[in-house]
């Protein structure tokens, strides 16, 4: 028996010296520490790339111009009316826009070699250089006059093709790179300052650009006041009525009746949250549109069909706060009903020997002990009622006339789907980064107000 | 404030509770439902204060009857195993809670707070909440807010349970005493006899929703009806052992010990089986029948011991006695029964 077992720690040793040269390698796959690290590490792209990533780049995108019209990589350097109208407005460098926006004739060598290139005679060639080299000419006619006048003139239509190789006009112009820019204009103006270079390589290029003018647009615009008072109409409404106010009386009502039927009562205001979005909708659409239910119940009462939903600011608000809360309802009817079952039923006992009827039960029994789940529901909400947009794109799109237009659905019809069809990315993406900021002041806010560690600590409710 | 349960019947769904008890609380009395877990006595107390409704039968306050009243309306204070204190609010909010709901004035309020809280000795801690007390105190306060409304009867639903063996010696006499002091009437639910015997005016005992017998905690002590009552109550336990009616005495079964019939009971016919209860206080040094055993176990309670002895028959007898330095385990001994002391039970456990 001793002997085996000697024979057997024998034969365990080299196994173990193994091992801990093994270790020596992965070392710090033996500490917590390591393997805590590589196993985390998945995660940690994911919330990296799914996550932070899409926060990072709007904060970016926010600072650009980016449209459908820039595109998202780089552009080109494009002379045209509306350019020089930029150079003249913005820039105050009108006189330069004018000059480079007349159609101007240089004879120049580069001018001569096209001529050569398209096969015209060898001796006119050289009459307009000998006569006509270094000239400048404001129109056409000028030139062509001049070349008319040459020892070997031409026929009328080699005057007219020649005049053409000689136009050195930016307008309507493209160039792939500033520098070619900068020498066509050069060619035009030698005279250019870097002043006025800098200002027509800016005003003609087609590319996105940093810029901070997306939030000083935000600032000024009327549009915001309206979407943000929308936004907080909205949100306070449906919260106050629905996802807090209405949870609440389902969640006392169900407390009142026996366990079957509230149960069953519980499922059917559940509906709202588990069914597809559009479906519940549409359903909604059905019922207000103007060949839908209630236009066809109340046509027998002499009502006149009409959209329901659309019809006044009033219904279309009435409607999208409706479809948001009773979806929003089922979240704080759960809540509120599982920290009143939680509530020892001794003291429902207790309160009725003690002479207060239901009311008064719910009013200083069940209510000051559901504190907390009301400041849970009314932190949550809040936040994802600011980026609720499904029900409401869905149902109004924002209006009639943009009145149901809240921010979150602003930003949609900004960035991503509008009617003019250039889809402003950069403003977007500003408008986007204010509604994060907002979100995340208020959940500071909410935390700090409502002391978030008390809130996850302990139940509050002693047994 | 007299209270009568007239033929009072509880079930639940199918199952039937109580069935058919009447039962009536004098007027200042403290009375207690003594019964093991499951008898009904919860469910009794819960019908008079209005929480449960009653199946068939009546409830009556005084001349009053409250068979339909709602609890709201019916004014008794309930102490509850829990103490059903409302987490949220002070001590001071608890017990006004009562009389706030009524719509007494403030002042009013106040004044009777600090009254009962003075009665229940707990004025310092009116502006503490339920979780910043002991348990004691948690009863206390418990108790006030019963008492405060002046209630037609006090409901007390096993207070003592949740408190330790300490405390529920100290709030056993606390009870009782403010009970006496205020007059009221009370119903003492509890398992436990030496609650309901060291509290209590009158015990009613309980057994699988029916009331078996109600006396005054000696009466019953001394004269239990059934082999139930006399196991229910005392401690150390009572001991039984079979036997059989032979010539005018009673023969242990499978064994040669002879005990007389008690004068407290009549003299079976020959050859009925019969059941003895012999309390460990009866059998000891003094007495005038033997019963014959060896000492199987002895457990040591400081001023007494307790001796259980097996009999040849292998019946256990238990014995409390002084503590004595000549027995020891394994002794064979031939201990003394005082003969009228034995309780007599039929088969079916009706004493005889």
């Amino acid at each position: 028996m001793n002997a085996s077992r000697d024979i057997a720690e024998s034969a365990r040793t080299p196994i173990g010296v193994r091992a801990a040269q093994s270790r020596l390698h992965l070392g710090w796959l033996s500490s917590s520490k390591g393997l805590g690290i590589l196993f985390l590490l998945p995660a940690v792209v994911l919330v990296v790339l799914f996550f932070l990533m899409p926060v990072a780049l709007t904060g970016v995108f926010a600072f650009t111009n980016m449209t459908t019209a820039t595109g998202i990589t780089g552009g080109a350097y494009q002379v045209s009316p509306g350019t020089l109208r930029v150079l003249t407005d913005r820039y105050g460098m009108g006189e330069l826009a004018e000059r480079l926006g007349q159609p101007t004739y240089v004879v120049d060598e580069q001018g001569l070699a096209a001529l050569e290139e398209k096969g015209i005679d060898k001796n006119i060639i050289d009459s307009l250089r000998d006569g006509l080299l270094g000239k400048t000419y404001a129109s056409r006619r000028e030139l062509e006059r001049d070349i008319r006048g040459l020892p070997d003139r031409p026929n009328t239509r080699t005057v007219k093709s020649i005049s053409e190789e000689f136009s050195r006009s930016l307008a309507n112009a493209r160039f792939s790179s500033r520098e070619s820019l900068i020498a066509a204009a050069e060619a035009i103006d030698p005279d250019l300052t870097d002043e006025e270079k800098e200002a027509l390589a800016a005003s003609t290029y087609t590319g996105w650009t940093w810029t901070t003018e997306n939030f000083r647009r935000l600032a000024s615009s009327p549009t915001t006041r309206q979407v943000l008072f929308n936004t907080l109409f909205f949100v306070a409404m449906t919260l106050v009525i629905f996802n807090t106010g209405y949870a609440m009386v389902l969640a006392i009502a169900t407390h009142y009746i026996p366990d079957r039927p509230a149960g069953i009562f519980r499922i059917i205001w559940f509906l709202p949250r588990i069914s597809p979005v559009v479906i519940y909708v549409l359903l909604w659409k059905w019922l207000a549109w103007d060949t839908g239910f209630l236009s066809a119940f109340l046509s027998n009462f002499g009502v006149r069909p009409r959209n329901w939903m659309l019809d006044t600011a009033t219904n279309a608000w009435f409607f999208v706060i409706v479809i948001n809360g009773f979806v929003g309802a089922s979240m704080g009817m759960v809540i509120f009903a599982s920290a009143i079952k939680a509530i020892p039923e001794s003291l429902f006992h207790a309160a009725s020997v003690d002479g207060a009827y239901r009311w008064q039960q719910i009013r200083h029994i069940i209510l000051p002990q559901l504190k907390w789940p009301i400041l849970f529901v009314t932190c949550y909400q809040t936040l994802s009622l600011l980026t609720s947009i499904d029900q409401t794109l869905l149902a109004t799109n924002g209006g009639p006339g943009g009145a149901t237009e809240v921010w979150s659905l602003w930003i949609y019809h900004t960035a991503l789907n509008n009617y003019a069809g250039n889809l402003q990315y950069g403003m977007g993406a500003a408008m986007a980064l204010v509604l994060v900021v907002i979100g995340i002041v208020l959940s500071l806010i909410y935390l700090r107000l409502f002391n978030y560690n008390a809130l996850v600590a302990k139940p509050r409710i002693e047994l | 404030m007299r209270i009568l349960l007239e033929h009072f019947s509880k079930s639940f769904g199918a199952v039937k509770v109580i069935e058919d008890m009447t039962l009536e609380i004098k007027d200042g009395e403290m009375l207690a439902l003594l019964g093991p877990s499951g008898c009904g006595k919860s469910t009794t107390l819960f019908a008079i204060c209005g929480i449960h409704r009653v199946t068939s039968g009546r409830i009556l306050f005084g001349d009053r009857d409250v068979t339909n009243v709602p609890s709201q309306e019916r004014n008794v204070g309930v102490v509850f195993q829990s103490y059903a204190l409302y987490p949220h609010m002070t001590v001071a909010d608890n017990i006004a809670f009562p009389l706030r709901i009524r719509k007494m004035p403030e002042a009013e309020v106040k004044r009777q707070v600090e009254e009962i809280a003075g009665l229940v000795h707990i004025e310092g801690l009116l502006g503490r909440r339920p979780a910043e007390l002991s348990g004691g105190q948690q009863q206390r306060v418990a108790l006030a807010r019963a008492l405060v409304r002046r209630p037609n009867v006090l409901l007390l639903d096993e207070p003592l349970a949740n408190l330790d063996a300490k405390l529920r010696l100290e709030m056993r006499s606390e009870i009782r005493r403010i009970q006496l002091e205020t007059g009221i009437t009370a119903i003492l639910v509890t398992h436990d006899q030496v609650e309901a015997m060291s509290m209590c005016d009158r015990i009613a005992i309980m057994n699988a929703g029916e009331i078996i017998q109600i006396a005054t905690p000696q009466e019953m002590y001394r004269n239990p009806r059934t082999a139930f009552v006399a196991g229910f109550l005392g401690n150390p336990p009572i001991a039984f052992i079979e036997a059989e009616a032979r010539d005018g005495s009673l023969a242990v079964k499978n064994a040669d010990i002879r005990l007389p019939v008690p004068k407290n009971a009549t003299v079976p016919p020959d050859g009925t089986p019969v059941i003895i209860g012999i309390r460990p206080e009866s059998l000891g040094t003094e007495g005038d029948a033997t019963i014959r055993g060896r000492v199987s176990f002895i457990e040591t309670q400081g001023r007494e011991n307790l001796y259980d002895i097996t009999l040849e028959n292998g019946s256990v007898l238990r014995s409390i006695q002084r503590v004595r330095d000549d027995i020891a385990l394994d002794d064979v001994v031939e201990w003394k029964v005082r003969s009228d002391d034995i309780f007599l039970f039929a088969e079916n456990g009706e004493r005889l």
